[in-house]
């Protein structure tokens, strides 16, 4: 009797909960009703905020999908990452270079001349040019940038190195000195230490707060941490707002999760992203409202090998290495077609590729003659391999190379390492103790061949990338030759650089994999979108439109 | 009482301190160069050699041990390696957004959790026990990662009934922006009297409040039904019940107030675990808040970070725990401060 009274109590109380419940959860549904009707008309309606808001329908907002923070650094003269992507959008350069068609836009300046001996290189300057802080930009400002730049000594400033002073003869123009004949419009171009902002208040302090000084069509309406950055367009841009369909505001959302960030391009939540796994991009394709962009990058996966240490010390071993990888394969299984076949380090698309480079191919039979002429018919000895800990790409490259080499008779022990622990034991003093093979990417500060010519191959002292501990004097001098030709006559210092990678394949310095692409997930309505490899990730808002309206 | 209270804290105090020293010490020993991730990826040998120096790490582990911590001391936490801002300023951003996400899943979890505890006690062994159990132990085994995902693809993409990420509509956030007052857009927005802003960012909290709260919502309904099955078999409840006491009287006057006291201890272990524990929740909803900057601290060898945060999470655990053990001398006057 007590009993069955309790359990009708108990059920009394169910249902009465029950009932608050229900209401409490109707309630809520209802609210997320009208938010998510509201975040669905925000894509559908091309940037319009749906029905709760009128005055959204006139303006136009493009939304970026990162999956990462945006803002590491907010300094124009310190900047060396992500914030790239909204930097270029902020602040300009004064030339903007065009690597596929190996052209230069002019930007801040409007026409520029070079020396004969190419030491002196003159820039006028663009009038009438006005900061976000409402100065208009002189010469000066040229100047101030790259001084302060330089002086901080942050990023890519050492990009600057050939420059030996800067003169201003008038507001509007701007002569460099060099100490050697280099390439300047590559370098005032660069994606990195060359935006040009107002000197007058350049502050770290300032700009950490959230400030930007730039010429550029955009400029920071907002940033929260960790969620997001808003950009609004600047009135005064010297290019004008001639288009009604241009951005009127653009967000950089971060949303770490590959799957989310699907999401929200599924549903029309955004109109640019990347870093999606292939399978991913796979899936995407056949979506009618999406585009997938896919262009050649300049990141390349390179396999460093270990030049002083037995038996890697013997080039035909190194031959029988660069024989055995499976290049096809990776590019095909692993990258899914989104990469292409590596001929010698300097990728496609870029000057001072070499399309004729006798880049060595995937042939078993070649490699086992070349180890039975070291001395080891049937391989007979292990190799460590290491790689950046949690880089899927990686770890299956080099399991596909174990199998590989395991027919060899090679057995291939592989690593995963954070990236800073696989750096210091590739910089171990003793040769002995590191690894014989290392995977890593690579990519330029610069476009110029020099950045993997002279930063991953030329002999160094004290050891930073030359992970190979390559050292050949022949080779150091065909760079250095090419470093300076660069500045007088590009054509000729190509052919130089391609001699000089015709070495490093001889003596089989790397495995040079594959030059990677870039894969972009767009919505339909981000019109007049063009990538560009020399900015990584970089979208020039200002160029493309909203094509759906 | 008063006596109590300042001894408590300060054994927080000096607990907070070891805490701070022990993350310290773990976190500079892991192999990794904090000065080449300050410069970035390609970065000379003498701009790495120079952050070495701005950054400290050129002095012995003591002395680098002793100077962050007078530091930390005085409120300079240093600056986060990876984001190169104040940690205290990152953390700042990033508390707000997680507390008003643990708090709405507590609450949630709360307000669930002991009703369903009571039923389950009250109908032992019968149908709505065994229904509550197999719930509860469902919602504490089930990955929060994989429910966080099924919730956004069957509200979210499938229904469209709820957003499927961030904190608010993003286009309404812009046209007309709350002012940041608390940092929790939930509450900015009432005290700006925005009550559009405020429906998107319920709308928009729903999903991973309900997320979060999965997990204590099972501990809190097996630990109320435990110490409510206790508490129910007590001579005191059997008298009460041949006097003829209301049942509901008896179960949530008499025995919930009894069996409270270690289902408070639960919550308030479970709200400092979820300050740092939602990180998975946070990654999927694009929720900016603490988890996922501990995340990034701890993958990203940031050291400053790292031990900026954990003082922050030990902090609440010192501080929760002695307003338990308020509320449960509060709850039950049998308990004594000594």
């Amino acid at each position: 009797m007590t009993v069955q009274h309790t359990g009708r109590r108990g059920l009394g109380f169910i249902g009465r909960w029950g009932i608050l419940l229900l209401a409490a959860a109707l309630l809520l549904a209802a609210c997320g009703g009208g938010g998510g009707a509201g975040d669905a008309g925000g894509g559908n309606a091309g940037g319009s905020g749906g029905s709760s808001s009128g005055q959204a329908d006139e303006i136009d907002v493009a939304v970026s999908l990162q999956y990462s923070e945006v803002m590491v650094f907010w300094d124009p003269s310190d900047s060396f990452s992500n914030e790239i992507m909204a930097m270029q959008n902020m602040y300009e350069t004064l030339l903007h270079y065009d690597p596929l068609a190996d052209d230069f836009k002019p930007v801040l300046a409007t026409s520029w001349d070079r020396s004969e001996d190419g030491l002196t290189w003159t820039f006028h300057l663009r009038q009438g040019v006005k900061f976000h802080t409402g100065k208009e930009m002189t010469s000066a400002d040229v100047k101030g940038s790259i001084e302060r730049t330089i002086q901080r000594g942050q990023g890519a400033s050492f990009i600057w190195d050939p420059l030996d002073r800067i003169e201003t003869p008038d507001d509007y123009t701007v002569v460099f000195h060099l100490k050697y004949p280099a390439p300047l419009d590559l370098i005032v171009s660069a994606g990195y230490s060359a935006y040009i902002f107002d000197v007058d208040v350049a502050d770290e302090e300032w700009f950490n707060a959230g400030n930007d000084a730039g010429t550029g069509p955009y400029t920071v309406e907002s940033w929260t941490q960790g969620e997001q950055l808003v950009l609004t367009r600047f009135d005064d841009y010297w290019g004008g707002w001639n288009d009604p369909r241009q951005w009127d505001k653009v967000v950089f959302r971060i949303v770490p999760e590959a799957a989310t960030r699907r999401q929200l391009m599924e549903t029309g939540q955004g109109d640019f992203t990347y870093g999606l796994p292939p399978e991913m991009v796979e899936a995407l394709r056949s979506n009618a409202n999406l585009q997938v962009v896919e262009t050649p990058s300049f990141q390349n996966l390179l396999g460093m090998l270990n030049t002083e240490k037995a038996p890697l010390d013997d080039v035909r071993v190194r031959k029988a290495l660069a024989h055995a990888f499976p290049y096809q394969q990776v590019v095909d299984h692993v990258m899914q077609g989104t990469a292409r076949p590596a001929r010698g380090p300097i990728p496609y698309g870029m000057w001072g590729h070499g399309e004729d480079l006798p880049q060595p191919g995937y042939d078993l039979d070649e490699a086992r003659r070349l180890l039975a002429e070291a001395g080891y018919p049937d391989g007979g000895f292990s190799l460590v391999l290491t790689y950046t800990a949690g880089d899927e790409v990686e770890r299956r490259a080099a399991e596909l190379y174990q199998v590989e080499l395991a027919s060899l008779g090679i057995d291939l022990e592989i690593r995963a390492m954070p990236w800073e622990q696989q750096w210091d034991l590739a910089r171990s003093p003793d040769p002995q103790q590191r690894q014989d093979i290392l995977l890593f990417y690579w990519w330029p500060d610069l476009v110029h061949p020099q950045s993997w010519l002279d930063a991953l191959f030329k002999s160094q002292d004290e050891i930073l990338f030359n992970l190979s501990y390559y050292s050949n004097p022949e080779y150091d001098a065909l760079v250095e030759r090419g470093v300076a030709e660069a500045g007088l006559d590009r054509e000729q210092a190509a052919a130089t650089f391609i001699e000089a990678q015709r070495l490093l394949l001889e003596d089989a310095a790397a495995l040079f994999i594959f030059d990677q692409k870039y894969v972009r997930v767009t919505s339909n309505r981000l019109g007049g979108y063009a990538d560009n490899p020399a900015y990584p990730h970089v979208v020039r808002w200002y160029e493309t439109y909203n094509a759906a309206r | 009482m008063r006596a109590f209270i300042i001894r408590r804290l300060f054994l927080s105090a000096v607990a907070v301190l070891g805490v701070a020293v022990i993350t310290f010490v773990v976190a500079r020993l892991v192999p990794a160069d904090p000065a080449a991730r300050w410069v970035g990826p390609h970065a000379t040998a003498e701009q790495i050699a120079r952050a070495r120096v701005e950054l400290g790490l050129d002095q012995p582990l003591w002395r680098q041990l002793i100077t962050h911590m007078a530091a930390l001391a005085v409120g300079d936490w240093g600056r986060s390696i990876i984001t190169h801002q104040p940690v205290i300023r990152d953390i700042a951003a990033h508390l707000p957004t997680s507390l008003v996400l643990v708090a709405a899943g507590t609450l949630l979890a709360v307000a669930l959790g002991i009703p369903l505890g009571v039923v389950s006690a009250a109908a032992r062994n019968r149908w709505p026990d065994h229904l509550s159990r197999a719930l509860a132990i469902g919602l504490v085994s089930i990955p929060t990662f994989w429910l966080a995902m099924i919730l956004q693809l069957w509200l979210g993409q499938g229904a469209g009934l709820l957003p499927i990420a961030g904190q608010v509509d993003t286009v309404l956030s812009l046209l007309s922006p709350v002012p940041r007052v608390t940092g929790a857009l939930v509450v900015d927005s009432l005290l700006a009297g925005r009550f559009d802003v405020f429906r998107s960012a319920l709308a928009h909290l729903v999903m991973p409040a309900l997320t979060v709260a999965a997990y204590p919502l099972g501990l809190i309904t097996r630990m109320v039904r435990s110490s409510m099955m206790e508490v129910l078999s007590e001579d005191y409840v059997r008298t009460a019940r041949a006097y003829g006491v209301a049942e509901r009287r008896i179960l949530y006057r008499h025995a919930l107030r009894n069996a409270m006291g270690p289902t408070l201890t639960v919550i308030a272990l479970s709200l400092g675990y979820a300050l740092t524990g939602t990180f998975l929740v946070e990654a999927v909803f694009a929720w900016p808040g603490l988890g996922r900057y501990a995340a990034n601290a701890v993958i990203g060898g940031d050291f400053p970070a790292i031990v900026g945060v954990t003082v922050v999470v030990a902090l609440a655990y010192v501080l929760l725990n002695l307003v338990v053990d308020l509320a449960q001398a509060a709850l039950d006057p049998r308990v004594r401060y000594d």
